[in-house]
C-alpha cells in the first residue's frame, strides 16, 4: 500500500465514522445538510480542477520546453509531445484528464522524471501533514490561551501585550521569522537542526511505512529517529504556529470578553464560582464557535504558509512540490495537488460544521 | 482527571526518554553528507543528461576510459585493459575488458552484456524522455558488437576526433541488466541500484537523500575512503548554507550564489574551494530578427560589454572573462572577441552604428531577455550592467525578464528574442561542443544557419556562416592535432566576426566544506576536494576526520 493511501485510510476511516455517528444521530436537517455538503464537495473540485487544467494551458510556457532546455531540439519536443499527450486537441485532453480524475489516475508527471504522481504525493504530502499539524496546534494553543488570558485580565499590561503581540506576529513575514530562528537556535546557539525533517545518517536506519517519520519511528520503535524527527520539527513548527497564532489571539479575546458580559455568566460570579472556572469552563467554551469558524478557514492560509516555511527549512513537502511544478509547467502535478488541496479543504470545512452541531446544540441546519 | 491526565503525560515523556536513552546508535559509519540544490531527473544512463545524474552515475560506475581524478585534460582507461586501437579509417574503436570487473552485488561483467547494454542507448535511448541518446550515440554510433567475452566494438558513422571524450560520458556506462531492461527506459529503478564504479546507491528517497555504499569488489583507483556518502537535497541555496554553517552537512556543492560564497568564506571551520568551472554564460543573438540581422548593429554590441565590469561588480572577482565561446584551456581556445573588438569601445560602437543610420537622434532599441529565476540571481544585476554598457553609445535598451519556462519555450521555438541570457556546459570537454551547438540547424536559435532536410548542419545564411560551418564540420573529423587547433582558431575567428553569440563569463564553482572533509593530495588540487574544471566529483577522493 501507497503510503498516502495509508494515511487517507488513517485520517479518512474516523472522518467517516464520525459522519456516520453525526448522521444517524443527528436531526432530519443536520442529515439534509450533510448530504448537500457532500454532494456539493464533488462539482466544486471538479470546478477548481478544470479551471486549472484551462488555466495551466492558456499561460504561456510550455513543459516541454521546460524541460528539454534550449538543447532541446525539435525532433526531441515533438516526439516527447506525442509522448505526454500534448499533441492531442484539447478538449481530448480534458476528457482523458476527466476520466483519469473519475478514476483517481493521477498520471504521471510531465517533467523531470516522469514519475507517477501518485508517488511523488505519497512522499511529499505526509511530510506537509507532518509540518501543518503540529503547527495548528501551536497555533491554536497558543491562540486560544492566550486570547483567553487577555480577555480575562481586560485593559491590563497582559491584554495590551497580547494584543500588540497577535498583531506584530501576523505581521511579519514568515521567511523573516524563520530566518531568525534559524540563525539564533541552530547558528548561533548550535540548539535545533536547521534543515530537513530527520538527521540523515538516522534516515537510513528508518523503513517508512506512513513517511509520517513520527508515527514511522515510533512503529517501528527507532527512538533516536523519533528524537531526531522531533527536534527538526520545532523550528517549523514555531515559525508556522506563532504566525498563525495572532490571528486565534485577537478573535479568541473579542469573543470571550462578550461571553464574559454575559447573564450566566454574571449569575455565575453570583454564585461563588471560580474565576478560572468562569472564564475556563464556562465563557470560553461558549465563545469558541466563530473559533472554529476560523480553523476551517485558515486551512488554505495554513497550506500557503507551508509553502513557504517547507521552502526556508528545507521541508520536502507538497507545498514546495506545487511552486516547483508551477514554474516548470507540469499541468498534470499542478492539476493533481490542487484537487489535493480543494478536496481537504473542503473535507475540513465539513468536519467544522459537523464540530458546531456537537458543540452547540442550538445550531440547526 | 487533570491530575490522571498529567500523570500519564508525564509517564509517556519519561518512557520516550527512557527508550530513547536505551536504544542502541546504529553501528558508527564514517558518513560524509553533500548537500546539493539539484534533483535527481534520471538515473538511467540510456537516459540521464543532467550534471547531477552524470554525478551519481560517474560514482557507481566506471567507464572504458574515464578523467583522471582532479584532471580535465586527462583520459585514462577505467574498466579498458589499456587506451582502444582505432583503425586506419578512424572509424572503428576496439577495447579489451579488464578481467574480473563485477558489478557491486557480485555479477560480473562480461563484453557481451556490456554491448548489449551499450545497445540500449541506440535502441530505446531515443525513446526516453532525457533522449541524451540523440545528442552523444545516435549522431556517431553505428553499431556496438562483442565479437567475445573481453572485446568491445564501436563502428562509427564517421571519424569522430573527440570519440574517446564521449566515450568518458555517462551514457557509456554499463548498466546492471537485472535494473535496466534492454527494452525500456527506467529513470528510477528500485533500490539498491549496481553499478562497476566505486560505489552503489543503497537507498534514496527523491528531493531528499540518497545514500552511496562502497562497492566491495571495486578494483580500480577511485576506492572509497568512507563507508557511506549521503547527498542531501535542498531547495534554497540560503538553507544549503545554514546547514554548512550548523553541521548538518559536511560539504554544501552546488549551487551556492556569489553572495553566500562571500558569507560563508568569512565563517570559521570552513574552507571554500574555487574550481574555475566550464558554466559560461553568454547572449544568444537572432541574427534573423531586426536590428540584430544587422551586421553592424551586432559588431556595436560586441564592442561595448566590458566583462571586467561585471566580473568585479557582480561576481565580487568569482568568475572569469570569456572572449570566445570556447574556454581557456580547451583545444585551439584564443581571446577572439578581445581581439577584434577591444571592448569597451564607445566611438568604434558609435562608428558601427552610424553606418548603419543610427545616431544619438536615432538611437538602435533593442530588447534584452533574461530569466531571473534560473540562473541566480545574479543574472538581473549583470543585464543591468550591460544594459547600461550599451546605453553609454547610441543604443536604446529594454530589459526583459520572463519566467524560464515561458523564455526557454520562446528562444527555442523560433519566435525567439533579439537578445537573451542563456548558460551553457559541455557534455563533453571538446571545442566541438561549445561551439557547433550555436552554428549547426538553427543554433539553437541564433539562426545563423536555417535547419535543412538532409543536412547535418542547416543552410547558412550568409558566405561567412557557410565559411563558419566549413570549418567547422572540417575540425569535427580531423583527428590530427595541430590541423584540428588550427581549424578551430579560424573558426573562432569567423565566430566573433559573426558575432552568432557573444560570450560573457565563466562562473567558478565553488565547493564549501567543513575542517575535518579532506580530499586527496595524489590527485589535483585538495583545496577542491579534487575537483577538476570538468567539475567531475568523485566521492572516493573523500576522506572524514573526527
Amino acid at each position: 500500500m501507497k503510503p498516502i493511501s495509508f494515511i487517507l485510510l488513517i485520517l479518512g476511516v474516523p472522518l467517516a465514522l464520525m459522519l456516520l455517528y453525526v448522521f444517524l444521530k443527528g436531526s432530519m436537517g443536520l442529515r439534509k445538510y450533510i448530504l448537500t455538503r457532500i454532494a456539493l464537495t464533488l462539482p466544486m473540485v471538479f470546478i477548481l480542477a478544470s479551471l486549472v487544467f484551462f488555466i495551466m494551458r492558456v499561460l504561456p510556457g510550455d513543459p516541454v520546453r521546460s524541460a528539454l532546455g534550449p538543447r532541446g531540439t525539435a525532433e526531441q519536443a515533438e516526439h516527447m509531445r506525442q509522448a505526454l499527450g500534448l499533441d492531442k486537441p484539447l478538449l481530448v485532453q480534458y476528457g482523458i484528464f476527466l476520466k483519469d480524475m473519475v478514476t483517481f489516475n493521477f498520471g504521471n508527471s510531465m517533467v523531470g522524471g516522469h514519475r507517477p504522481i501518485i508517488d511523488e504525493m505519497s512522499e511529499r504530502f505526509p511530510a506537509t501533514l507532518e509540518l501543518i499539524i503540529p503547527s495548528s496546534i501551536v497555533a491554536l494553543v497558543i491562540g486560544i490561551w492566550g486570547g483567553t488570558w487577555a480577555a480575562a485580565r481586560r485593559k491590563t499590561i497582559v491584554d495590551y501585550s497580547l494584543r500588540l503581540y497577535s498583531v506584530i506576529i501576523y505581521s511579519l513575514p514568515i521567511f523573516w521569522f524563520g530566518l531568525m530562528l534559524q540563525l539564533l537556535f541552530g547558528i548561533r546557539f548550535k540548539l535545533l537542526p536547521v534543515a530537513g525533517r530527520i538527521d540523515p545518517v538516522i534516515r537510513t536506519t528508518l523503513q517508512p511505512v506512513t513517511n509520517l517519520y513520527m508515527i514511522d519511528s515510533i512503529l517501528s520503535g527507532n527512538w533516536p529517529a523519533l528524537a531526531s524527527a522531533l527536534s527538526h520539527l520545532v523550528l517549523p513548527t514555531i515559525t508556522l504556529g506563532l504566525v498563525l497564532s495572532g490571528v486565534f489571539v485577537r478573535i479568541t479575546r473579542i469573543n470571550v470578553i462578550e461571553t464574559l458580559q454575559a447573564d450566566y455568566i454574571a449569575a455565575a460570579r453570583a454564585r461563588g464560582i471560580r474565576e478560572r472556572v468562569v472564564v475556563y469552563g464556562h465563557a470560553l467554551k461558549n465563545a469558541m464557535i466563530p473559533v472554529i469558524t476560523l480553523i476551517g478557514l485558515q486551512v488554505a492560509i495554513l497550506l500557503a504558509g507551508a509553502v513557504l516555511t517547507e521552502t526556508i527549512f528545507n521541508w520536502p513537502g507538497m507545498g514546495g512540490y506545487l511552486v516547483q511544478r508551477i514554474s516548470a509547467r507540469d499541468y498534470t502535478a499542478v492539476q493533481s495537488v490542487i484537487a489535493m488541496f480543494a478536496l481537504l479543504v473542503a473535507l475540513i470545512s465539513l468536519l467544522v460544521d459537523l464540530i458546531y452541531s456537537l458543540l452547540d446544540p442550538r445550531v440547526r441546519y | 482527571m487533570k491530575n490522571k491526565l498529567q500523570m500519564i503525560l508525564a509517564a509517556l515523556i519519561v518512557a520516550v526518554m527512557v527508550l530513547t536513552a536505551c536504544q542502541p546508535k546504529p553501528a558508527e559509519k564514517v558518513t560524509i553528507t553533500i548537500g546539493v540544490t539539484d534533483q535527481i531527473a534520471s538515473l538511467d544512463s540510456a537516459d540521464a543528461y543532467a550534471t547531477h545524474d552524470w554525478e551519481l552515475l560517474k560514482n557507481i560506475g566506471e567507464g572504458l576510459l574515464v578523467w583522471k581524478p582532479g584532471s580535465a585534460s586527462e583520459l585514462i582507461p577505467g574498466i579498458a585493459q589499456d587506451m582502444p586501437t582505432v583503425s586506419e579509417d578512424g572509424l572503428t574503436y576496439t577495447f579489451k575488458l579488464k578481467p574480473g570487473i563485477k558489478f557491486a552485488d557480485g555479477l560480473e561483467l562480461t563484453a557481451p552484456m556490456y554491448a548489449q547494454q551499450l545497445n540500449r542507448l541506440l535502441t530505446i535511448g531515443p525513446s526516453c524522455p532525457n533522449d541524451v541518446a540523440d545528442a552523444l550515440a545516435i549522431p556517431y554510433v553505428e553499431s556496438i558488437t562483442a565479437p567475445d567475452d573481453s572485446t568491445l566494438v564501436f563502428k562509427l558513422k564517421v571519424p569522430i576526433a573527440y570519440f574517446p571524450q564521449i566515450l568518458a560520458s555517462a551514457p557509456y556506462l554499463p548498466s546492471h541488466p537485472d535494473k535496466f531492461p534492454v527494452d525500456q527506459c527506467v529513470l528510477f529503478p528500485e533500490a539498491p541500484i549496481y553499478g562497476v564504479g566505486p560505489w552503489y546507491i543503497s537507498q534514496y528517497t527523491q528531493n531528499e537523500q540518497l545514500v552511496l555504499e562502497p562497492n566491495p569488489y571495486y578494483q580500480g583507483i577511485r576506492k572509497p575512503q568512507v563507508d557511506q556518502i549521503i547527498i542531501r537535497y535542498f531547495s534554497d541555496p540560503q538553507t544549503m548554507a545554514l546547514a554548512v554553517q550548523n553541521g548538518e552537512i559536511d560539504i554544501a556543492w552546488r549551487f551556492l550564489d556569489p553572495e553566500l560564497i562571500d558569507q560563508l568564506r568569512g565563517v570559521e571551520g570552513l574552507t571554500v574551494g574555487d574550481i574555475e568551472g566550464g558554466f559560461i554564460r553568454y547572449l544568444i543573438i537572432n541574427h534573423t530578427m531586426p536590428p540584430m540581422d544587422d551586421p553592424n548593429v551586432v559588431k556595436a554590441f560586441a564592442s561595448l560589454i566590458d566583462r571586467d565590469a561585471i566580473v568585479d561588480t557582480v561576481y565580487k572577482g568569482a568568475a572569469t572573462l570569456l572572449y570566445s565561446m570556447n574556454p581557456p584551456g580547451f583545444l585551439g581556445a584564443t581571446d577572439a572577441f578581445d581581439t577584434m573588438y577591444k571592448a569597451p569601445d564607445v566611438a568604434a560602437a558609435n562608428a558601427y552604428l552610424a553606418a548603419s543610420g543610427y545616431d544619438e537622434n536615432n538611437k538602435c532599441a533593442i530588447e534584452l531577455w533574461y530569466p531571473p529565476d534560473h540562473y541566480g540571481a545574479a543574472t538581473a544585476a549583470w543585464v543591468e550592467l550591460i544594459k547600461q554598457q550599451l546605453e553609454a553609445a547610441n543604443f536604446k535598451v529594454e530589459l526583459k525578464a520572463q519566467e524560464w519556462s515561458t523564455y526557454v519555450t520562446a528562444l527555442t521555438g523560433g519566435e525567439s528574442y533579439q537578445v537573451g541570457v542563456l548558460g551553457w556546459f559541455y557534455d563533453y570537454p571538446d571545442p566541438s561542443n561549445y561551439l557547433d551547438p550555436f552554428v549547426y540547424n538553427g543554433g539553437m536559435g541564433t539562426n545563423v544557419t536555417v535547419p535543412a532536410e538532409g543536412s547535418p548542419y542547416g543552410q547558412p545564411i550568409n558566405e561567412k556562416a557557410q565559411q563558419l560551418v566549413d570549418l567547422l564540420a572540417q575540425a569535427d573529423v580531423e583527428t590530427d592535432l595541430d590541423a584540428r587547433t588550427e581549424l578551430y582558431r579560424q573558426a573562432q575567428d569567423v565566430y566573433a566576426d559573426l558575432v552568432v553569440t557573444l560570450p560573457i563569463i565563466i562562473l567558478s564553482e565553488h565547493i564549501t566544506y567543513r575542517s575535518n572533509i579532506h580530499g586527496s593530495p595524489e590527485y589535483g588540487s585538495v583545496e577542491t576536494l579534487n575537483i577538476a574544471t570538468n567539475l567531475e566529483f568523485n566521492y572516493s577522493m573523500l576522506t572524514k576526520t573526527p
